[in-house]
């Protein structure tokens, strides 16, 4: 279960202080498929942001399944994201030094959850359900923009998190790649049962969700 | 971490130039603090023995003592006037860096030599001494004990050798090298103690021994100039405390030499801490540069899970790899200069009979891998800063590249 209560994110500019996010209220059931909408600027990625642990609240708490997670010490909220929560930006975040399988595995190898032989066995049989399975030791230039966004999709389920949080991850790709990533971040929610939380501006994406939270202007008006 | 070193280590390839250039300007600057360090070292070291077998800048004797002056030695005769030995501990004058005590008597039928040759006794204190021992050419591999006697290179004995004077026995615990002044020469030194136990044999003036071989009396001391004094300043210092004594002043120009050198060792001392504490700053202005280039992946780093330590360990590896590599490339490049320097001018100098001593293996490699270290310091120190600020940022902050 996912929990926001009065959450807020203010920003100080040379215009004055700026409410990205003011006030927001917001419970997500454990394997629910939630979108959160909105036009750009209302908000919504600053949002996604507090929920995944990424950014500081200037006010309000996000608590899931029962723990605060900004009461935590920075060390024990790295290792809270690195456990329960799996993160696809909006863009293509692989780290272009490292293999295919090594971007995969390295949630994992930097959690210590399991012997580095045990990780990339994982590694190697997400990015093979993700149809990656001949890429194992490709660099991300190697590959497609779509196989890119595959392999960050296995790479936020490595750690098996409870919600995978989705920052427009289709917003860069065409429209047939577009329907086969959200078919796989589908089928991430109903065959694991895993929270999936979507970001995006598009409302055909949102209306495969179960829950959609529209925001303007830093708030819920819908 | 395995993977994290890795990512450190391909990072540095990613930008290839950069990261040369950085490899470059650390092997520059550890080069220098390799090669300065060295060369200072032996510098010292050739100082030392070289100038102390100049002898003293000063020699200080009763008035009315002979002196023989040369110009690079500086020699007590042997006379009945004598000093007190504690004179100079007594007094602690400014502008004195070492006072070395001396005995001499000049002595007859003692068996060294052929039967009528005067032999020039020599007493020294081991712990004051620093005129007669940088002259050793061959010792025993031991130290010196009562009893051992010190040749003067115009003397043949092989060492370990009993030599008998008065009747003694004496052991040859070393010789020296050819000085070209008599006294040197015709020399055999030994302790205080040694040559005061001698005293009963040797005749005087007035039938009994000469007061020099009395305990506490010495026939002079050989001092040397503390650095930035001058002859004149220590002579009015003496002559000003001390009673009934002469100074007499060696080659002015050797003492400056030293002095000269001293204070440029000094500032080449001086130049080295700067040369790494701006490459320090370098790195840390790089690594800035880098941490800001680099926001995107450390935030993402941080979102999937990364610590605090681990970010800044990743980043201070890199930098570590990066200057340690540079750091032994600069003591390879030392090395080669060295070659050089050694090829060039010691070789010149050398001909010149003036000796240069290298620092012996064991300390080269200690310097060498102090090099290592001192850029590896350089690096962790330089992107400590940076990596540790951009490890406090929110990972969104990083990741939209602010911060």
């Amino acid at each position: 279960m996912l929990q926001c209560r009065g959450l807020c994110k203010r920003y100080v500019t040379e215009r004055g202080t700026v409410a990205a996010v003011d006030g927001i209220d917001l419970d997500v059931a454990t394997g629910r498929y939630a979108a959160i909408i909105g036009r750009s600027g209302s908000g919504k990625s600053s949002l996604m942001a507090m929920i995944g642990g990424l950014s500081r609240p200037t006010d309000g708490r996000v608590i899931v399944d029962g723990t605060d997670i900004w009461s935590l010490a920075e060390d024990e909220l790295a290792a809270f994201r690195n456990g329960h929560i799996g993160f696809v930006f909006q863009f293509a975040s692989l780290l272009p030094t490292l293999r295919l399988a090594d971007n995969v595995a390295l949630p994992a190898m930097l959690g210590r959850r399991g012997a580095p032989s045990e990780i990339y066995a994982r590694a190697a049989r997400l990015l093979g359900q993700m149809g990656l399975g001949d890429r194992l030791d490709a660099y991300p230039s190697e590959v497609s923009a779509g196989e890119q966004r595959r392999a960050v999709i296995a790479r936020a389920l490595i750690n098996e998190p409870a919600i995978v949080l989705a920052d427009e991850p289709t917003s860069d790709l065409d429209e047939q790649t577009e329907i086969e990533i959200m078919d796989e971040l589908l089928a991430v929610n109903r065959e694991r049962g895993t929270t999936l939380i979507l970001v995006t501006h598009n409302l055909a994406l949102a209306e495969q969700a179960e829950q959609i939270v529209h925001i303007a202007r830093g708030a819920v008006v819908a | 971490m395995r993977l994290l070193a890795s990512l450190a280590l391909q990072n540095l390839g990613r930008r290839k130039a950069r990261s040369f250039l950085l490899v470059a300007a650390v092997a520059v600057a550890s080069g220098v603090v390799f090669t300065g360090a060295t060369l200072m070292r032996s510098i010292d070291r050739s100082m030392a023995v070289g100038f102390t077998r100049l002898g003293a800048d000063l020699m200080v004797v009763p008035e009315g003592a002979l002196t023989n002056i040369t110009a690079a030695l500086l020699v007590v005769e042997p006379t009945d006037l004598v000093l007190d030995r504690d004179a100079f501990a007594k007094a602690r004058l400014a502008g004195i860096a070492r006072a070395a005590p001396q005995k001499i008597v000049r002595v007859e039928h003692s068996g060294v030599g052929s039967h009528h040759e005067s032999a020039d006794l020599i007493g020294f204190d081991p712990a004051l001494d620093f005129t007669i021992r940088p002259w050793l050419v061959e010792k025993l591999n031991r130290g010196m004990r009562p009893g051992d006697v010190i040749l003067g290179a115009g003397r043949a004995a092989p060492l370990g050798s009993e030599l008998l004077i008065f009747g003694k026995p004496h052991l040859v615990y070393g010789r020296l090298g050819r000085a070209g002044v008599g006294t040197h020469e015709r020399g055999v030194f030994m302790s205080f103690d040694t040559l005061e136990a001698l005293a009963p044999s040797v005749h005087g003036h007035g039938g009994g021994p000469p007061p020099v071989l009395q305990k506490g009396n010495v026939s002079g001391f050989l001092v040397e100039l503390a650095p930035g004094a001058t002859p004149l300043q220590a002579r009015f210092a003496i002559l000003s405390t001390l009673k009934g004594v002469k100074v007499v002043a060696g080659d002015s120009t050797l003492s400056g030499i030293r002095q000269g050198l001293e204070a440029l060792l000094d500032g080449i001392l001086a130049l080295m801490v700067l040369m790494f504490a701006s490459t320090a700053l370098m790195v840390c202005v790089l690594f800035s540069a880098i941490v800001a280039e680099r926001r995107g992946e450390l935030g993402l780093l941080k979102a999937i899970g990364a610590r605090r330590g681990q970010i800044v360990g990743m980043m201070v590896t890199e930098a570590v790899l990066a200057t340690g590599f540079g750091g032994a490339l600069g003591v390879v490049l030392g090395v080669l200069v060295m070659r050089l320097y050694e090829r060039s001018l010691v070789h010149y100098l050398e001909k010149l009979g003036v000796p240069f001593l290298w620092l012996d293996l064991p300390r080269m490699a200690a310097a060498a891998v102090g090099a290592v270290v001192l850029a590896c310091l350089i690096g962790a120190l330089g992107a400590l800063y940076p990596a540790w600020r951009a490890s406090r940022r929110d990972p969104y902050d990083l990741v939209r590249g602010e911060g």
